[in-house]
């Protein structure tokens, strides 16, 4: 890059980094939705049981 | 299950929109930097994502530190939390930082102080999580995770300050930087209102993101403690 005239061309890798960004914390987000998702299964299986037991 | 708080949802919708206004700065406003080109504007949210690691780590050692003096439940909550955050932003740090090295050092990877130092302290924390899940007692699994955290802490004024002190090719971008870094750069006027701002957002980010990650735990331990009255019924 010592001798080049212009900015180098590196657009490809500036939408690599901002998909991983991006990526990362988009997948961050769907596992906690998932977790409280499966939470909330669980809750009302625990509400049958316990209605059951009633 | 507990209603979302409407300042949980105000928080998120407000996040929400700075972060695209900071996607807007990085991404347009802010001007190419006139020798690496676009893949420059990776280190707005690279070092944004490096700030939140610390601040997640240092909020860890200091609810830890609580946790071991006073023996409440709730900062052990804030502690697991903040480190899967932590985590997540961590490696955020290093995957960009090593997307932006290839064009620019040539390399993905290279054996430098501040990119080694970055991934133990990574792996310190990722064994802080793997190592929580073996202990079955919540008071044992606490004061372990509360120790650890404190402890794992030395790791990130290590990374801060390794390329202070140690010789190395990685840029110092805020404060003096050593002119035989390569991919070193003058951030000018709008350079640092687009970085100072990706800091508030990803600060932003992790507030936010650090309450729906409590709430979830909250709902994790009120769900665990049914099951076992249930079994024990």
């Amino acid at each position: 890059m010592m001798f080049q005239e212009g900015p180098a061309d590196t657009l490809n890798y500036m939408i690599a980094g901002y998909a991983v960004i991006l990526g990362t914390i988009g997948l961050y987000i769907v596992n906690i939705i998932l977790r409280f998702r499966s939470l909330r299964q669980d809750e009302a299986l625990l509400d049958e049981i316990e209605a059951g037991q009633a | 299950m507990e209603r979302t708080p409407k300042a949980l949802k105000v928080l998120t919708w407000l996040t929400s929109a700075v972060f695209i206004v900071a996607l807007y700065l990085v991404l347009i406003w802010a001007p190419q930097e006139a020798i690496m080109g676009d893949v420059q504007r990776v280190f707005y949210f690279h070092v944004a994502a490096g700030w939140v690691g610390a601040l997640a780590f240092l909020v860890t050692a200091i609810v830890g530190g609580i946790y071991l003096a006073r023996g409440e439940q709730r900062w052990d909550r804030i502690a697991v939390a903040s480190v899967e955050i932590g985590v997540v932003f961590t490696f955020i740090n290093i995957v960009t930082g090593s997307i932006w090295a290839r064009p620019i050092w040539n390399t993905w990877w290279t054996w430098d102080p501040r990119l080694v130092t970055a991934t133990i302290m990574l792996l310190i924390y990722i064994a802080y999580i793997m190592l929580r899940q073996g202990i079955e007692d919540p008071d044992r699994r606490a004061r372990f995770g509360a120790v650890y955290g404190i402890v794992g802490f030395i790791s990130v004024p290590i990374t801060f300050a390794s390329i202070r002190i140690f010789r190395t090719i990685h840029p110092v971008v805020v404060g003096s930087s050593d002119p035989t870094a390569l991919g070193a750069f003058d951030m000018n006027a709008e350079m640092r209102v687009a970085f100072f701002f990706s800091l508030f957002t990803f600060t932003l980010i992790y507030i936010t993101l650090l309450w729906y990650r409590l709430r979830l735990q909250q709902q994790k331990e009120k769900i665990e403690e049914r099951k076992l009255t249930a079994l024990s019924s």
